[in-house]
């Protein structure tokens, strides 16, 4: 079962890989939409905040679509039906999947961090400080995203606008992102921890969330 | 044994299907006919636990169908295909394998795909192939997934006279092994002996 285990792990990273021509698109978008959000501000004395809240909101939106994509093809009916059949839960494939999104998207993150600092006028100082706290928070987005995928397409519900009750719960990390943005040389260890509580709480509930809604919307 | 008692299903306010009951002992095929739309499908649903009944009871050898015990003991092959596109047929079979928690040796996984495929070249992409050869990347796991029964639905559609005949030869040889199919079906299967449950 174990060696089976880390086998499934290798082959969701290649199925991760093959997708990985889609987040280099994304993030072509983010840095075209980076560029006119910096342009249309030019002369605006923004300071950091500004940047990167509009940067937050982008890799929001860009981690929605991801795990959208990677859900409306992966757990089609046919594939759940194998799923729901394989002695590894349901639980355990959602956590593998939301693991490897996650690894595709900061990876890119890393890549194209620089760039998109220099373009948003952000001291390149603050690289580091910067991709810590986007991978941890990037953590939560893609398992509350999951919820909200899992509920989008599932094929049993009318009303598909009920995944945006899981919205509220993006919040939280927008508001301590900010925060900690706002503390000088983003120098507040506890206050990262927060990300790691977040996730920890995400973690518990979301693949457990996750899997009955697609057990239950989508077959 | 499977033992299905006074089954019925219903999708929102429409029935689909009432009272149904029959039992399948190791060794017995039960084909299930009936024309589009008579809930061949949505029973083999009920059987492995992927829909609840609305009424009735299902038990395999005296207990309870859960997801447990479908996870264990069933094997199901849909009409639709579970393969990805973007892999290849190799990355497809042992992602497969790995899912189903299937530990092989090559020579036998190579045996199996000779056995179905002849002479593919399974470097090839799974979109590239035809729908009867992807069809055939769902049957392998009858042959690479050692489960009691098997739940098979329209198995045998888009598939060639050769491929035919290697998966009645299949199913021939499960029932041997005190096997149990489950098979909804448009055409006839090939076999002497085996029980029909038509759908109306």
């Amino acid at each position: 079962m174990i060696e089976n285990f880390f086998k499934l792990i290798l082959s969701e990273f290649q199925l991760m890989l093959k997708e990985s021509v889609f987040s280099f698109v994304l993030y072509c978008l983010l840095i075209i939409s980076c560029a006119i959000f910096a342009l249309s501000l030019k002369h605006q004395s923004m300071g950091i905040n500004a940047p990167l809240s509009f940067l937050y909101i982008m890799i929001f939106f860009i981690s929605l679509f991801k795990v959208e994509k990677i859900y409306s093809q992966d757990f089609d009916e046919a594939k759940l039906r194998q799923y729901l059949l394989s002695p590894f839960s349901l639980e355990i494939i959602v956590f593998i999947k939301n693991m490897m999104i996650y690894f595709n998207l900061i990876i890119f993150f890393f890549i194209f961090s620089p760039l998109i600092l220099i373009i948003l006028n952000i001291d390149l100082a603050y690289l580091l400080e910067i991709n810590i706290l986007l991978a941890l928070s990037l953590l939560s987005i893609i398992f509350i995203a999951s919820m909200t995928a899992s509920i989008t397409i599932s094929k049993n519900n009318r009303l598909s606008l009920t995944s945006i009750l899981t919205l509220p719960l993006f919040v939280p990390i927008l508001i301590f992102s900010m925060a900690i943005t706002d503390l000088i040389d983003f120098n507040t260890g506890r206050m990262y921890l927060f990300f790691v509580a977040y996730f920890l709480l995400n973690l518990a509930f979301s693949p457990l969330l996750t899997s009955f809604a697609l057990k239950k919307l989508s077959i | 044994m499977i033992e299905v008692n006074n089954l019925s299903y219903a999708r929102g306010n429409t029935l689909i299907y009432k009272n149904i009951s029959f039992k399948i002992r190791p060794g017995e095929l039960l084909l299930v006919q009936g024309a589009n739309g008579v809930g061949k499908t949505t029973l083999l649903s009920n059987l492995v636990n992927f829909i609840d009944p609305l009424e009735g009871s299902l038990t395999y050898n005296n207990l309870v169908i859960d997801n447990h015990i479908a996870s264990q003991h069933f094997l199901y092959v849909g009409e639709t295909n579970f393969a990805h596109d973007t892999l290849t047929l190799s990355q497809n079979i042992q992602y497969w394998l790995s899912i189903h928690n299937v530990k092989f040796n090559n020579s036998i996984k190579e045996k199996s795909i000779k056995y179905f495929f002849q002479e593919l070249n399974l470097d090839k992409k799974f979109y590239q192939l035809s729908y009867g050869q992807k069809k055939k990347l769902q049957l392998l796991l009858l042959m690479l997934v050692h489960k009691p029964v098997w739940i098979l639905d329209d198995p045998l559609s888009g598939l060639d006279e050769r491929t035919i005949i290697n998966l009645n030869s299949l199913f021939e040889k499960k029932l041997e092994n005190k096997g149990i199919i489950i098979l909804a079906s448009h055409q006839n299967i090939s076999l002497n002996n085996y029980k029909t449950l038509q759908l109306s």
